[in-house]
């Protein structure tokens, strides 16, 4: 009998155990807190890859800061604010990869994912930070067409003065980066959230994670919790980053058609494996009217999405990842 | 009482101790669940009232110097509002079928 | 059952409700739910000790039941509560008696215990929440001392009882 007591005491005690060999690190980059929690991995490799990761994310911190300069290095704030107009400029691989991949992103989202946005994104910030008033069509006249920017082998070249603002998806991009790492590493059970970039690896107990969906304007309450594995998760909303003014909500995701931060929905979360794709549509679906959104999910492979507005709307196959 | 008594107290003792060392980092959120399902995430760091819907009713909770209590709800008995401000141990309201805990293990990672 | 079983029996039941409500009364109870000193467990171990399994079965559940009645309402969620703890306090308090060598003091405390130990699996299943498991700790410590003062309690019956 006191065996069997002995054995329900040591049941209740490894209930609380399932943080065993659980790595995690916390870093501010890109300005935004990023987490990072490894799972079934020894102490060693933890903190070398964990050292590693802090060093990607540092590395695209400085090839995209849009604010200040590092030396020995050509980043985004040099190619919008030292190098001129038609002067030519060679980049790293990782900057020419990025920045291709934003103008392959063009294409794709029919010109609403626009890295040479800078321009009016700037007049936006401002009016921001002021928390007060609403440009003009004057002022948000400024050069933003992306076929002013050639890069051919790693040649930068701007033909009129537009600028850089890769923000809609460098986090998701490194976060892919990082799991890709992870991955070749054979670090397999993983949680990254950079600033609500979310890339999930394998389960690393018998439940998968347990995501939660804060409600928008209204984030403590949860108004919904998946059940998932092997997925990247990133929501674009207008309650992340935004300011009120005469009875109007401005959020900080310019629509490039508009040159207004025009939306539709108060969130739209995307859910399928690739980060960087999970932000860049994101950040899309939220520009567009959500029956045109729902149409392009359902008819892409491996992508669902979910959306915050006057009700929730679902993609199709959106219930495979909810907790039941 | 015996010798058998004393090694049932140590038993339990051990028990309790261990027990202890998971349940006392401080906390800083508050997680209230309606069922298995979690409905509110509060920052115990603002003091602040909130309000949440329990079976039987309203459900206020307030938020204080870190620490939080279930002010005011629907029961028979009253006994999880009778509780007072805790930061450590669940607030369980059977009645209305919501528990509160410091210890976020239901989520990975909210967003 | 004769006559003078039952009346025993009765008046048994009757005063393990009434201590159940003036415990309920008491305002130490309302600090913590679930800390209770659990004088009713005074009368269900003293049956244990001097009548049979049966006959504190028979007093355990009548008596949920008619402080249910009286009290906390009929299968309700308080009254699963209530008599999931005494169901499970007794079954153990039993099982100990029988297989242990602990002392009434050593089995008052298991009693106490696991009626603790019970409300939280039910509550657990009830709310389909597993941090309610977080309260252990608490309620078992109060159990420890709530075991000792009922079963030295029940012990001072016994042997005035048998004097």
């Amino acid at each position: 009998m006191k065996k069997i007591v002995l054995l329900i005491l040591f049941i209740f005690i490894l209930s609380g155990c399932n943080k065993n060999d659980m790595y995690d690190k916390t870093l501010f980059y890109m300005d935004t807190a990023i987490e990072i929690k490894l799972y079934d991995v020894d102490e060693e490799h933890a903190n070398k890859a964990l050292s590693d990761i802090e060093k990607m994310y540092e590395k695209y911190h400085k090839l995209t800061d849009r604010y200040n300069e590092y030396e020995d290095v050509i980043n985004v704030y040099y190619l919008n604010n030292v190098l001129k107009v038609n002067e030519k400029i060679e980049i790293s691989n990782e900057l020419s990869e990025i920045i291709n991949y934003g103008i392959k992103m063009y294409d794709e989202t029919d010109g609403y994912i626009n890295i040479a946005m800078g321009n009016v994104i700037d007049v936006w910030k401002e009016y921001r930070e002021k928390e007060s008033g609403v440009p003009n069509l004057y002022e948000l006249d400024k050069p933003i067409d992306i076929s002013y920017i050639s890069l051919t082998d790693n040649i930068y070249l701007k033909k009129k003065d537009v600028k850089l603002d890769l923000g809609a998806y460098v986090k998701g991009y490194v976060t892919e980066l990082v799991g890709k790492y992870l991955e070749d590493e054979n670090i397999n059970k993983y949680l990254i959230n950079a600033g609500g970039n979310v890339k999930l690896g394998n389960k690393y107990r018998l439940k998968k994670y347990n995501v939660g969906l804060e409600e928008p304007f209204n984030t403590s309450n949860i108004y919904k919790t998946l059940s998932v594995e092997n997925v990247s998760i990133v929501t674009s909303g207008s309650y992340q980053r935004y300011y009120e003014y005469d009875g109007n909500i401005y959020s900080h995701i310019i629509n490039p058609k508009t040159l207004f931060p025009d939306n539709y929905t108060k969130s739209v979360t995307v859910i399928t494996e690739n980060s960087a794709y999970a932000d860049i549509m994101s950040t899309y679906l939220f520009m567009l009217p959500i029956e045109d959104g729902l149409k392009l999910v359902n008819e892409k492979e491996g992508i669902e999405a979910i959306w915050y507005s006057d009700q929730i709307y679902y993609s199709d196959s959106f219930d495979k990842y909810e907790q039941k | 009482m015996n010798k058998s008594d004393f090694i049932l107290i140590l038993i339990l003792s051990t028990v309790i101790f261990i027990f202890y060392l998971f349940l006392n980092d401080k906390k800083s959120y508050a997680y209230v669940y309606y069922e298995n399902n979690l409905i509110k995430k509060i920052d115990l760091k603002k003091d602040d009232i909130y309000k949440v819907n329990g079976y039987n009713g309203e459900v206020i909770i307030e938020v204080k110097d870190n620490k939080l209590r279930v002010k005011k709800e629907n029961s028979s008995l009253h006994l999880c509002s009778k509780q007072g401000f805790v930061n450590n141990i669940p607030i369980v309201c059977l009645p209305n079928k919501i528990v509160i805990d410091f210890n976020n293990n239901e989520y990975d990672v909210v967003v | 059952m004769d006559v003078k079983k039952i009346s025993k029996i009765s008046m048994l039941l009757s005063i393990s409700v009434v201590l159940s409500l003036i415990e309920s009364i008491i305002p130490i109870v309302g600090i913590i739910p679930g800390i209770k000193l659990g004088l009713a467990n005074i009368v269900v171990l003293y049956i244990l000790y001097t009548m049979t399994l049966k006959d504190a079965l028979y007093v355990s559940i009548l008596r949920v039941i008619l402080v249910g009645i009286l009290r906390t309402g009929l299968f309700n969620i308080t009254f699963l509560f209530s008599l999931s703890g005494a169901l499970f306090s007794l079954i153990f308090m039993f099982l100990f008696k029988k297989i242990t060598k602990l002392s009434i003091v050593g089995i008052s405390i298991i009693g106490s215990i696991f009626h603790s130990i019970g409300q939280i699996i039910v509550a657990i299943i009830l709310l389909s929440n597993i941090n309610i498991i977080y309260y252990l700790p608490v309620l078992l410590f109060s159990s420890i001392i709530t075991g000792i003062v009922i079963g030295l309690c029940t012990n001072n019956l016994i042997k005035l009882k048998n004097n």
